[in-house]
């Protein structure tokens, strides 16, 4: 081989070689997308108490990483005789959405793209279809004459068809009624979207993006950690807040007072009174045998 | 052997450049693919660098929405409230401008509706249908008017105002004291915590009860409209 054919292969070689390492360079990112840690994490339900402590720090760490606060992550379990209904009174709601914006700023939702888990329906008077329902709705003032509006979330069902879809247990119910997803063992497959038939799940087709002034540093492992893109988030009654005892976001800030949450096992919480004594409409497409555990209801 | 050839290509290049001119053709097109490879590969290492492909189009940042959505204070601010907060109480201190001793007088217009004196041009009455409560003393006191009163004589301070609500409204008390009517917050399990429950006029003006019209907060955004244009702060149809 002469020198001028030596030259001209290792031009081309080194220049391939370079190209090749460029094309590869997005592994040196591979930290963003899987740590190590999170790649060989167990299943939650099998982390002992030790394993759950370097899982919630390392989520600590990620999150003060990429948003550049300290959050408070914890791993919070169901209280014992404790099964949450939510019941919501149609007579009262005006349709601000304002459930739905305190919702997004609680739980660290996406702001761009757009993910919330609450969407108001404004449905014609003398008609439950939710067909009927308009949820781009943007006059001057809310309420309009003539119509009703109907949030939809979660309905946290008893026999929820999203947890018998899941291929890999990444979501389930837990004992006091709530149906969670482990962000950390989706494997994004949408099974569980597409099975819901209130459409409550929502799935994180980007990164999520929040603001650092927005991010709420109080989080729960099941709850409003932020979420990565490629898994399925929903409503879970604001775990943070109601598995300490306090009532969701949707609630307090809801102007008219239209939303009751309580624990169902207890006779003299306010959702026990509701059930006893309202025009309770039973549950959202109870045809299908979901049996929700969120109420509609109509009052004076 | 021919010897001639043989030197030729001992002499290399030039001889049998002249001799087979095609051989030259294809060295002169190894090298012009060769430099191709370099400029292409030079190329995607750029790119690749640069990471020109494989980024998805940028979204138009949604607008926040505005802070005031999130704000869970109540519509109105109760007499306790602005106690509470040491505001203004000017507008209940009825003796500033009364007398006391002396109730003051209701003037009607011949439909039996009250004429509402320019001192108190403020209050809208439109308590009961068909202005039918039409008596400032239904509910205030008219010997005393900075206390109130129910219609079966017992008197209420302005603080307490929902039990004189609750005189005429037994239902809708009955709930508000269990925690079905009415905005709580707080402490679901009252073991872990408290509970703060707002009072009628919280949220109701006692002169005109009905809880009032509100602009919505914006609507859901489209995904595949966020590539196309900014999006406006509130949500086209």
């Amino acid at each position: 081989m002469d020198r001028r054919s030596f030259l001209r292969t290792s031009a081309v070689l080194a220049s391939g070689l370079a190209a090749l390492a460029a094309s590869l360079s997005p592994l040196r990112k591979l930290d963003d997308y899987v740590s190590l840690e999170r790649f060989v994490q167990k299943y939650y339900k099998e982390l002992t108490p030790e394993e759950m402590k370097q899982v919630l720090k390392r989520i600590e760490n990620e999150v003060e990483r990429q948003y550049g606060i300290r959050p408070h992550v914890r791993d919070l379990k169901p209280m014992d005789g404790v099964e949450y209904v939510y019941a919501l009174n149609l007579t009262r709601c005006i349709g601000c959405r304002k459930c739905v914006h305190a919702c997004v700023q609680e739980n660290n939702l996406s702001r761009t793209p757009e993910i919330q888990y609450i969407r108001v329906l404004k449905m014609p008077h003398g008609s439950l279809d939710v067909e009927k329902g308009e949820h781009n709705y943007a006059p001057e003032s809310v309420p309009e004459k003539g119509f009703f509006y109907m949030p939809v979330q979660c309905q946290q069902c008893k026999n929820p068809p999203c947890v018998k879809v899941c291929p890999v247990h990444a979501t389930w119910q837990e004992t006091d009624g709530i149906t969670v997803v482990d962000y950390d063992w989706c494997i994004g497959c949408r099974y569980c979207e597409a099975a819901c038939p209130y459409w409550a799940r929502r799935f994180n087709f980007t990164q999520p993006s929040i603001p650092k002034e927005r991010i709420n540093p109080d989080m729960a492992y099941l709850g409003n950690r932020p979420r990565r893109q490629g898994v399925m988030e929903k409503c879970h009654f604001c775990i943070q807040r109601t598995r300490v005892g306090r009532y969701p976001a949707c609630l307090e800030v809801c102007p008219a007072g239209a939303r009751k949450f309580g624990n169902i096992l207890d006779p003299n919480s306010e959702v026990s009174y509701i059930l006893r004594t309202k025009r309770v409409f039973i549950q959202l497409k109870e045809e299908l045998g979901t049996s929700p555990r969120f109420f509609y209801y109509f009052d004076t | 052997m021919d010897q001639p050839s043989a030197e030729d290509d001992q002499r290399g290049l030039p001889t049998g450049y002249q001799q087979r001119p095609h051989r030259m053709n294809s060295r002169f097109k190894a090298t012009l693919v060769l430099r191709g490879l370099v400029v292409l590969f030079v190329g995607l290492a750029a790119a690749f660098l640069l990471n020109l492909w494989g980024r998805p189009a940028p979204l138009h940042p949604i607008p926040l929405v505005d802070p005031a959505f999130l704000d869970t204070a109540t519509v109105r601010r109760s007499y306790a409230d602005l106690v509470r907060a040491k505001e203004d109480l000017s507008d209940f201190d009825c003796y500033a401008c009364h007398e006391k001793n002396k109730p003051p007088v209701l003037r009607y217009d011949e439909h039996q509706n009250l004429l509402i004196p320019r001192e108190h041009s403020d209050i809208v009455m439109g308590h009961g249908q068909h202005g039918r409560n039409n008596n400032c003393f239904n509910c205030h006191n008219e010997t005393n008017l900075e206390l109130l009163q129910t219609r079966d004589g017992r008197q209420v301070k302005f603080a307490d105002s929902s039990q004189l609500c609750g005189s005429c409204h037994g239902p809708t008390y009955e709930d508000w004291e269990v925690g079905a009517h009415g905005r709580i917050s707080g402490y679901w399990n009252r073991s872990r915590g408290p509970i703060k429950r707002q009072d009628c006029v919280n949220c109701h003006n006692p002169h005109a009860p009905p809880f009032p019209s509100r602009p919505p907060a914006p609507g859901p955004h489209l995904l595949h409209e966020l590539a196309e244009a900014p999006v406006p702060a509130a949500t086209a149809h």
